[in-house]
């Protein structure tokens, strides 16, 4: 394992920032995420990994086709922060942030007016409110259970036999509504198996299931406040029907930036250059970044 | 890494006085019958030393459930409330007092193996109900009647809701008077009732002792926890719940006094050597909720680990004899009353909201904490409000994770971290604005 320290990056010239490279890795229930980006806040490099279950070497796999993609080795790299449920399991890493604070410094990178970022992951759905320098302000998270969740959203597809990429724009094609009662995952698939049974279309069903997804994220952007503009991120996003609803349902527009799944990676390696930039103007290995005191 | 696992907290040495006095009255409690005892169960606010002066013995149904829980023994308590339809959302001081009821009553199931406190519970001679803000607590000493057939007598105190109608506010106002008044005229005749239990006068005398005991308990742990607006604190919330069971249900019993004298002079103590509770205290957090018994050490250690105190409560700082100078132990009736009306869960929202936001004013708070309680709705329900609350008039901000008194089943280890670990972050950023 190579472990690096932020001493280790002398002080460097804006121009010598170029070749100064850090890492963020997002380990999430479903997706292991990569992002390399250079000195000068450029992005370098991503990979996205699906994951059948959460493991190291699933993570490995998204590092090193990042690095690869980049042309670079992990001992290039300044500065790794880590975030995700697994965040703690890397022992290559300097740093271990949480995936709030990694998606509200991502979303304000890729979009800086955003003031409220809506993230839908596999396991978890966060509402976020933040400032105009990507720091949280306030944020709210889902219950205990995967309800309205990225893997509830699979098991719905499952049941449905639909691919997951495609569940977004067949929902669009509905016609008649209809109401899914349930978030509860497993009661939730009988309703769907349920309403296929009584000849329901997949579009109309889909419909519903991201109509209920929307409504309980509004219960969470009602608790944090609903402050303009929104931006979405997780995998979630790439569901154009989940994005439609919560539009509907919240009464705004919502930007989904061209890469939603990468965004915490994003702001996890943008933390990391926080860390390694701080580190190498005050040659002080316990320097923090800013936002970062308790880890 | 962000944890840093192996820092501890500094817990209160004197806490070991507690212990020895609640083992002392739970063994106690288990040989009262052998003893000519009638036992009394109660639950909600502490009402032991109405039993206590007639020297009947007193079973607190909460202070019961976190004691089974403590000693890690609350599964198969909850299992058999659950397989006779007592389902796993009702709360879980129910479930688990029920459960240890049905094993006293009917048994212990072949397939079970339970600890000796969940099997020992003596059964009811009388039930007495006093609860605020909550419509469960009745309902569960409902079903402790019939698990006997309907033949226990019962007698229920109703605390009513201090809304703060027409001005009425903290510990004033009319609706505040008219309450006091009807508790009061309540509490006349449960004396009424436990005379014609025992058969035999009410030994007021004593009673008046044992609130004049209570009234000093009350001051105590109060002065002991004002001085943890210093800072670093030399305590935290998670000492302050330990402390619970000596003026919850142990005031009528001998140690007490000595058992908060201790701990006062401990943090005092503390406060003279530069000690604290959280060895490297750089955030103070308040705790919104109820007390989860079976992770108080373990929670602990885990706000240790972050460099965060929990400072104060709702449940610690707002309840049990809160205002003891309300307490006449020459009439304390009214007191009692006072005491009991204007605790954290029967208070208003606008009237809480006040209290909390002078409470994290008083204790300099960073950060709240939303411990909801899966099986205490009553507690959890003004969570979100609150949070709203502080966050707009006080820019404190909060995280919510879910949780439960006695049924540890609720809790997801990563989530809890997750979620306290984001708070502080978004703290450290405030910090850096």
């Amino acid at each position: 394992m190579i472990s690096k320290t932020a001493n280790s990056i002398p002080a460097i010239s804006k121009v010598e920032r170029a070749a100064l490279f850090t890492l963020g890795i997002d380990s999430g229930s479903l997706t292991a995420k990569a992002v390399i980006m250079d000195g000068n806040r450029r992005i370098v490099s991503h990979s996205v990994k699906q994951l059948e279950f959460v493991s190291e070497k699933a993570v490995k796999i998204a590092m090193d086709n990042a690095l690869a993609a980049a042309g670079l080795e992990l001992s290039d790299m300044a500065y790794i922060v880590s975030t995700g449920y697994g965040r703690r399991r890397f022992s290559f890493a300097n740093k271990a942030i949480t995936e709030i604070s990694c998606h509200a410094k991502g979303a304000n990178y890729v979009f800086p007016d955003a003031r409220t970022v809506i993230d839908i992951g596999g396991q978890d759905s966060k509402v976020i409110s933040v400032d105009p320098l990507g720091n949280v302000q306030n944020f709210a998270m889902n219950d205990t259970c995967a309800a309205g969740t990225g893997q509830f959203l699979e098991v719905m597809a499952r049941a449905l036999g639909v691919g997951l990429e495609k569940i977004g724009e067949l929902s669009l094609e509905s016609l008649t509504k209809l109401k899914i009662s349930s978030m509860c995952t497993v009661f939730a698939e009988s309703e769907v198996i349920s309403l296929v049974a009584q000849g329901h279309t997949k579009a109309d069903i889909l419909a519903a299931i991201h109509e209920a997804i929307a409504r309980r994220i509004t219960g969470l952007v009602g608790r944090v406040g609903l402050r303009q503009p929104v931006i979405m991120t997780g995998g979630v996003a790439k569901n154009i029907g989940v994005v439609r609803a919560l539009e509907k349902e919240l009464g705004v527009s919502i930007t989904v930036p061209g890469e939603p799944q990468i965004v915490g990676a994003l702001g996890a390696a943008l933390f990391a250059l926080d860390y390694a930039l701080a580190a190498s103007q005050n040659q002080n290995v316990g320097t923090k970044a800013p936002g970062t005191e308790n880890c | 890494m962000s944890v840093q696992e192996t820092k501890k907290a500094n817990r209160l040495k004197s806490g070991k006085m507690v212990n020895k006095l609640v083992n002392e009255y739970w063994q106690d409690l288990i040989h009262a019958k052998e003893n000519g005892k009638l036992v009394v169960y109660t639950t909600g606010l502490p009402i032991g030393p109405f039993m206590a002066a007639q020297d009947m013995a007193w079973i607190h149904g909460e202070g019961y459930g976190a004691r089974v829980a403590a000693r890690h023994e609350e599964k198969e308590p909850q299992i058999i409330a659950e397989r006779r339809g007592y389902n796993r959302e009702l709360c879980s001081y129910a479930r688990t007092q029920l459960g240890c009821v049905m094993f006293a009553e009917r048994g212990v199931p072949d397939d079970m193996i339970v600890g000796p406190i969940a099997s020992e519970i003596p059964t009811p001679d009388a039930i007495v109900t006093c609860y605020p803000g909550c419509s469960s607590g009745p309902q569960w000493d409902w079903a402790i009647e019939r698990l006997f057939g309907k033949k226990i007598p019962w007698f229920n105190v109703v605390i009513p809701y201090h809304y703060g109608r027409n001005g009425s506010s903290y510990m004033s106002g009319q609706e505040f008077e008219e309450e006091v008044a009807y508790v009061k005229r309540q509490f006349e005749d449960l004396i009424r009732f436990l005379e014609e239990l025992s058969g035999r006068p009410y030994n007021w005398d004593k009673f008046c002792e044992l609130m004049a005991v209570t009234k000093k308990v009350g001051k105590l742990r109060m002065e002991a926890m004002e001085m943890c607006k210093a800072k670093p604190s030399p305590a935290s919330f998670f000492d302050w719940s330990i402390y619970i069971a000596p003026v919850n249900y142990l005031t009528a019993w001998p140690g007490t006094v000595e058992c908060l004298e201790a701990v006062k002079a401990e943090v005092q103590e503390r406060i003279d050597n530069n000690v604290s509770a959280v060895p490297n205290e750089k955030y103070r957090l308040f705790w919104e909720g109820i007390m989860n018994w079976n992770k108080l050490g373990w929670m602990a250690d885990k706000f240790a680990s972050f460099d965060a105190c929990v400072v104060a409560g709702r449940y610690t700082h707002l309840a049990f004899w809160h205002e003891p100078d309300a307490i006449d132990p020459e009439n304390p009736l009214e007191g009692i009353a006072i005491n009991h009306l204007e605790c954290q869960l029967n208070l208003g929202y606008p009237i809480t909201e006040e209290r909390m936001m002078k409470l994290c004013r008083d204790y300099s708070i960073d950060g709240v904490i939303l411990h909801g309680a899966r099986t205490c709705r009553s507690f959890a329900r003004s969570h979100y409000l609150l949070a709203e609350s502080l966050s707009r008039k006080m820019d404190i901000s909060s995280t919510m994770f879910e949780g439960d008194m006695v049924d540890e089943s609720f809790y997801q280890d990563e989530i809890v971290n997750t979620r306290i670990e984001a708070l502080l972050e978004s703290l450290d950023a405030k910090k850096n604005r």
